[in-house]
């Protein structure tokens, strides 16, 4: 259609119509003009002039529209297709007609916008813009900022967020366009620091501009400081969280932003998700305006419980809120009573995790013995035999404590409470609850116990059953089973179970026994702590205080409780039933001399027995309160020699057990009562023993005696594989089975057909049976038989490749060598990748430097000045004086007079022996489950499975495992050791079975470091068990080779020496242990210093065997290890 | 010159003591030293810090020059003390790591008019026939052992080079070593050739009733006080090498009952004499403050 010759006119034609404009526009269109021949095709070029010119005529200053747009043109055709930037120019053209300041602005802004928006978006973003034009100055003005700043906007924000963005500002600028214009400019500047949360803020706006839109240009004010400095993980879901609140009414949400940003910002960061969640779940179920108190509140809070503290807070907030709504706004305001209430109890707790090491150490240097301390419930989980996880108790060896403390308003008495309950439980412990010895004699009585049990051995014979058990009519049958067929020694092998084997009713014996033992311990504990009394006191009271009503209880019922009055220090006000006065009066004498420092366990013991068969004759009947009376505090009674009187009563004393033993006496519902005065034998009570004292919590002696016995045995009879000594004798699953059932401490309900045992009980047992081979290893050769180390069959291993080496090993029982009986494979660890030794490095960079401070320290004595030589930097004074002294006396004097700074010869080899296996892939938070590593299965498949599994569950876990820790640890000692210069190899090891010893090699100990070896480091990972003899040999052979001074092997594992057939259940685990330690002799033979690092918390007991004389330490906390490592490293070996 | 001052020579006659040290003894380590000395074998003292070994020399060298000076006045007695017992005489010599044989056997000084020998420590009491106590000689250079070698065997002898001397050891000379065997130091150790020249006491800490019994006599305080600072010591322990490297010692002991005597309240004093004196960590402390404030009202 044109031809050159036509679009020459025409261009022609335009600029001369253009020069009745100011200059600029000629100008401009002629640069314009040149740049754009040959760029366009002449129609297009003739039609962008055309309109061009038609533009700057439209109105009197258009022509300024008409100069931008020669002047953006050239730059804006670059960027677009012909068609498309003839569109461009007619939206111009549009905009003119609409006010030519728009046009201006949209030429001006194009060049840069259109770079960062599609071409199909032009129109759009005119539109946009435009739409905030509605005829005034006021709004050209706002519309044309909007076209200016588009470039800008346009680099944090997408076209769609521009547009939302622009809506935004239109609907503020219906109210105002001031503010609109103010939120644009303050929207420039915040938006590139919210980075991806622009388009959320937008969002945002948009919300607070419809519902609230004063409190836009706060909320701006807001986000420049607190969205733009919380922290980026956190802000999306918190402007999410604002824009729920904003929706409603009253919400000012420039405060919301405020304190919520002070919230997040003041909480540790793996709070901050939580406390957002927290607040979206209040404005969820309740008003919103709970939820902005929320987090204004939670930093106030904070200041005075710890963040999981708060969790409860805001739990009890949300139950308060699902009652009353609206008390709960105050509640999170803080302004109600119940949420200071709640704060107080929750701010004074004192939680048993945050204390435990203290405590820890606390009991063990009472006791003097190694003591674990633990949460109740862990205890009860165990299901042993204790049931109440809120009460403090103990089994002989680990203190077991409420998780929390908050029965007082006060951390401090909080603690007192945690520090009185472990006192008293570490006291029986300390005291010697569990050393009762059936034979022992008392200190203040006669002992009956021994006679008892022969004299009254026919008597036993003839209680009927059902009297043993009692509270439970259907155990007839059992029991009877049980007793017709009794092992001549049965149960009696512990001394507590002989001991209330005498009681026809287990469970008085035990409660009337705890009671005088607590008692006991108490006073002892008084005794000995004086410090505490005042603290032990107040608990007493506290305990008193909670004690139910005597006189509501039946008769029997009444003087058990009436003795643990006394017990707990009452002595005003006592009642006792009139008509068993005497007796009242006689049990609070006994309590009494309970509370002489020199009373014993046995003592308790003999006072028990006193004190049943005083209580038997007394029928449990329901009491009135006028049958009560008051007891005169005549303290005489203590005056009185106990002795004296005892030995009066003493035939009449066992005559009325005996009779106490007899059928019908005592026994509430037994019919063939023979008493004459027995009348309304309706009204007598089963006995039920009375409710615990808190402090003291369940007492259960003759448990806690079992399990302390393999440890006692243990102790006392130092090595094993000695003959276990006096009265204790390992029990038989029989026996033990029948201790259950006859046991007092457990009060459970037996099966209806009496012959076998109930599922529970049946589970406890086995359970209690587990536990106690846990304890004991003695009892683990039981049922193999003796003197058989159950181990694969076969004989001596041949090695059949360079890298396989074979090893004797020390079988303890036979007490010689088995020869070459353990095959070493040693293979380089592969190359993985080298992140996690960056990550390392990077995550524990502070540690990293101080510990290279500290082994730099010992950089000074590596460069110690040297003396004494004959060539040097220096003179060395003191040489040089005794050179000229030696010349003045005649004498040749000594030519070595100079000193020289030099490196001094530190020789040092180590060998890091690293523990992979499979238990090393728990969790270090996670609670360790010893058990499990003696539930490994016999048969080889069912092991493999075993394993796997156990791994698989590792695996899963995306925290952090003990074998992360210990990698860890690997990667900081590598960098330390490079600074000092040692030797060092480092080995992982694990396997399985004898002829599969796996001996990974890190870093040999005459390998230098490369790049590989990090990679190496990143491939230590959980394998199979943890057979350490082999490689502990194979490590001394390597260190042996090395012509160092000094050499150490560092052992660093998570438990036991643990492997098919080296130790399993059924078979001693001692021969591992054995085996362990003869290893280590045998490196120290060769000059080796072995070290044990052992994050095993039951490390104690077993490294105690096995390390004996060699150092070793276990670590509290696995966290530690690197650290510790480190510490323990340097140490050693300066 | 500080060495002068150090090596004067009226030290090892000076150094005598005229009072009887205090000393509990536990065992038969009295009369075992008493044996050692009449036939001269060197002894050797193993324990912790504060078990009293420095004590026990002490208290032997006075009881051994009581029963010398009844045995043979003469020698003795110091013209001051008026024929009243004195002790022998007792060089103690505390080893550290730069501790040279020259530093125990002695060197030549230069003086105004030239050179002049100055004997050392070790060769004073070899000399003057006391005992000489080598306290953590562990601690002291490799070459000092090669010194006492000769001392201590049948030879009783000490070489000295520079002089082309040898010297035989006096009639009362004797030489006692002490040395903490604690499990820190795996690269310090004695070496067996020397270790086996010696009779070995082993040192621990006395139990409760004895070591209150020292603690009242040391710091004259109340038997009340001294036994539940007894208790406490003995409670700490419990926790060597589960968290302490070393119990407390009676000596920190003593120290909190002569602040309590001084009317600082026991928990206070405790805290500052012992607790903060034997660990720096946290929860250590925060444990041991517990059993502290348990023991004492």
């Amino acid at each position: 259609m044109n031809t050159p010759k036509n679009s020459e006119q025409t261009m022609m034609n335009v600029r001369a119509e253009l020069e009745s404009f100011p200059s600029p526009v000629q100008a401009n269109f002629d640069r314009a003009r040149d740049a754009l021949t040959g760029r366009l095709a002449d129609d297009k070029l003739d039609d962008w002039a055309q309109l061009g010119l038609l533009i700057s005529k439209r109105t009197v200053r258009s022509w300024e529209a008409g100069a931008e747009l020669f002047n953006a043109s050239p730059m804006v055709q670059r960027q677009l297709p012909a068609g498309q930037f003839i569109s461009w120019v007619k939206i111009g053209d549009q905009l003119c007609t609409a006010s030519p300041s728009l046009a201006v602005a949209y030429f001006r802004a194009s060049p840069a916008a259109i770079q960062r928006l599609r071409p199909r978006y032009i129109s759009d973003w005119a539109q946009s813009c435009r739409a905030l034009y509605r005829g005034t100055w006021k709004s050209s003005a706002l519309a044309c900022k909007l076209f200016e700043a588009t470039p800008d906007l346009l680099e944090s924000l997408s076209f769609d967020e521009l547009r939302r963005f622009s809506e935004f500002l239109e609907e503020v600028s219906h109210r105002s366009y001031d503010m609109s214009g103010d939120a644009l400019e303050k929207g420039g500047e915040l938006f590139p620091k919210l980075g991806r949360d622009a388009g959320a803020f937008i969002g945002l706006s948009n919300t607070v501009a419809k519902n609230s839109w004063r409190h836009v240009q706060p909320m701006f004010e807001a986000a420049q400081f607190s969205l733009v400095e919380m922290p980026r993980e956190q802000r999306s879901s918190f402007i999410s969280l604002v824009n729920r609140l904003s929706t409603q009414e009253g919400i000012d949400p420039a405060k919301v932003m405020r304190d919520g940003a002070r919230a997040i910002g003041g909480v540790g960061h793996e709070w901050r998700d939580t406390l957002i969640d927290l607040t979206h779940r209040i404005a969820a179920e309740g008003s919103a305006e709970a939820s902005s108190a929320f987090l204004t509140t939670g930093p106030r809070v904070l200041e005075r419980v710890t963040f999981p503290q708060m969790v409860e807070w805001h739990s009890r907030g949300m139950q308060l809120m699902a009652e009353n709504e609206g008390a709960s706004e105050a509640y999170f305001k803080n302004e109600s009573s119940y949420s200071h209430e709640v704060l107080d109890a929750l701010s004074s707790s004192v939680e048993l995790d945050r204390v435990r090491e203290i405590i820890r150490m606390y009991c063990r240097m009472l006791a003097g013995q190694e003591i674990e301390v633990q949460a109740a419930q862990q205890l009860v989980d165990k299901n042993i035999g204790w049931f109440q996880g809120e009460l403090p108790t103990t089994e002989g060896t680990t203190i077991y404590l409420p998780k929390v403390i908050n029965r007082h308003p006060s951390k401090d008495r909080n603690f007192a409470f945690y520090k009185v309950i472990s006192t008293h439980q570490t006291g029986h412990i300390e005291f010697g609850s569990f050393r009762f010895s059936f034979e022992r004699p008392s200190t203040m009585f006669t002992d009956l116990r021994s006679q008892l049990a022969t004299s009254n051995g026919s008597a036993l014979e003839a209680i009927p059953s059902e009297i043993e058990e009692k509270p439970e009519p259907e155990t007839a049958a059992s029991t009877n089973g049980a007793v017709e067929n009794p092992e001549p020694d049965g149960h009696a092998s512990i001394p507590m179970s002989r001991f209330f084997d005498l009681f026809p009713d287990r469970k008085l014996g035990n409660d009337v026994f705890t009671i005088f033992e607590s008692t006991r311990v108490d006073s002892n504990v008084m005794d000995a702590y004086r410090g505490l009394a005042v603290s032990f006191k107040s608990v007493q009271d506290d305990a008193l205080g909670s004690r139910p009503d005597m006189t509501e209880l039946p008769a029997r019922e009444a003087l058990v409780e009436f003795m643990i009055r006394i017990s707990l220090g009452q002595s005003t006000d006592l009642v006792a039933p009139k008509r068993h006065m005497e007796v009242a009066r006689k049990l609070r004498r006994l309590i009494r001399l309970m509370q002489r420092d020199y009373a014993l366990v046995e003592d308790a013991a003999e006072a028990t027995i006193r004190a049943c068969a005083w209580l038997t004759e007394v029928r449990n009947e329901e009491l009135n309160e006028d049958e009560f009376e008051d007891l005169d505090d005549d303290e005489e009674d203590d005056e009185q020699d106990g002795d004296g009187e005892d030995e009066q009563d003493l035939q009449g004393m066992i005559q009325a057990f005996i009779e106490s033993m007899q059928p019908g006496e005592g026994v509430g519902e037994d019919e063939n009562a023979e008493e004459p005065e027995d009348i309304e034998e309706g009204d007598d009570q089963d006995y039920s023993s009375p409710q615990e004292v808190d402090y003291r919590g369940e007492f259960k002696p003759e448990l806690s005696q079992l399990l302390s016995q393999a440890q006692m045995q243990m102790m006392e009879g130092g090595e094993f594989g000695e003959d276990e000594t006096g009265e204790m004798t390992p029990l038989t699953q029989e026996q033990l089975q029948e201790m259950m059932k006859n046991s007092a401490d457990i009060d459970i309900q037996e099966g209806q057909d009496g012959e076998e045992m109930s599922p529970e009980l049946a589970e406890m047992l086995e359970n209690l049976l587990k536990e106690m081979q846990r304890r004991d290893p003695q009892a683990q050769s039981q049922p193999s038989g003796p003197m058989q180390h159950v181990d694969e069959e076969g004989g001596p291993l041949t090695p059949s490749a360079p890298d396989q080496y074979v090893y004797d090993e020390w079988d303890f029982r036979a007490n010689e060598y088995r020869p070459r009986w353990c095959m070493v494979h040693e293979k380089e660890m592969s190359s993985g990748d080298v992140s996690f030794y960056r990550d390392t490095l990077i995550e524990r960079a502070s540690l990293l430097t101080t510990i290279k401070k500290q082994f730099e320290l010992v950089m000074p004595e590596m460069y110690r000045k040297q003396k004494r030589l004959e060539d040097g930097e220096e003179l060395d004074f003191d040489p040089m004086l005794e050179a000229v002294i030696d010349l003045r006396v005649g004498s040749t004097p000594d030519e070595k007079i100079y000193w020289r700074r030099n490196k001094t010869e530190r020789s040092v080899a180590v060998a890091f022996l690293l523990d992979m296996s499979a238990s090393t892939a728990e969790a270090i938070e996670e609670a360790k489950r010893p058990n499990d590593d003696w539930g490994a299965p016999d048969d080889p498949v069912e092991y493999m499975v075993w394993l796997r599994s156990r791994r698989t569950e590792g695996l899963r876990k995306s925290y952090k495992r003990i074998v992360d820790v210990e990698k860890e640890g690997v990667v900081l000692l590598i960098n330390a050791l490079e600074t000092l210069g040692d030797d060092y190899g480092i080995y992982g090891f694990s396997g399985y079975g004898r002829e599969n010893v796996e001996f990974y090699v890190i870093k040999d100990l005459d390998e230098k470091f490369t790049e590989e070896i990090p990679r190496r480091i990143d491939r230590i990972a959980p394998l199979h068990a943890t057979r350490m003899g082999p490689s502990i040999r194979h490590a001394t052979q390597k260190l042996a080779n090395q012509d160092s001074r000094s050499r150490f092997l560092f052992l660093i594992s998570d438990g036991r020496p643990q492997d098919r057939g080296y130790s399993r259940e059924g078979v001693e685990k001692e021969y591992a242990v054995h085996d362990t330690r003869m290893a280590l002799m045998e490196a120290r033979r060769e000059g080796i210093v072995p070290f044990c690092l052992t994050v095993d918390k039951q490390g104690h007991d077993y490294l105690k065997v096995m390390m004996d004389d060699f150092n070793y330490e276990v670590l509290p906390d696995v966290s530690l290890l690197p650290q510790r490592l480190l510490m323990l490293y340097k140490r050693l070996t300066t | 010159m500080a060495t002068e001052q150090m090596y004067n020579q009226t030290i090892i006659e000076e150094y005598v003591l005229s009072d009887e040290p205090y000393y509990l003894p536990l065992a038969d380590e009295i009369e075992i030293f008493e044996a050692a000395y009449h036939q001269r074998v060197p002894v050797l003292l193993k324990g912790p810090t504060g078990t009293g070994k420095t004590r026990f020399v002490e208290h032997m060298s006075w009881r051994l020059g009581e029963q010398l000076t009844v045995a043979k006045p003469s020698p003795k007695v110091d013209a001051s003390s008026n024929g009243h017992p004195v002790s022998l005489p007792l060089v103690t010599v505390a080893c550290h790591e730069d501790l040279t044989a020259s530093d125990l056997i002695g060197r030549y000084l230069l003086d105004r008019d030239g050179t002049r020998w100055q004997d050392g420590p070790l060769t004073r009491a070899v000399k003057s026939g006391g005992i000489c106590y080598l306290d953590e000689v562990v601690e002291a250079r490799k070459d000092t052992t090669v010194i006492i070698h000769p001392l201590t065997d049948h030879r009783r002898t000490l070489t000295i080079d520079k002089l082309g001397l040898v010297i035989d050891a006096a009639e009362g000379f004797l030489l006692v070593v002490s040395y903490n065997p604690g499990y820190q130091n795996a690269v310090k150790d004695l070496k067996h050739s020397t270790r086996q020249r010696f009779v070995a006491l082993e040192f621990d800490f006395p139990d409760e009733e004895h070591e209150a019994t020292i603690i009242a006599h040391e710091a004259d305080c109340d038997e009340e006080n001294a036994g539940l600072l007894a208790a406490l010591g003995g409670k700490i322990r419990n926790l060597r090498e589960h968290g302490l490297e070393e119990g407390a010692s009676t000596r920190v002991l003593i120290y909190a009952a002569k602040l309590i005597n001084e009317g600082i309240s026991p928990r206070r004093a405790c805290q500052v004499a012992v607790t903060w004196g034997i660990t720096d960590d946290a929860q250590v402390q925060r444990s041991i403050d517990e059993v502290v404030s348990s023991i004492f009202p």
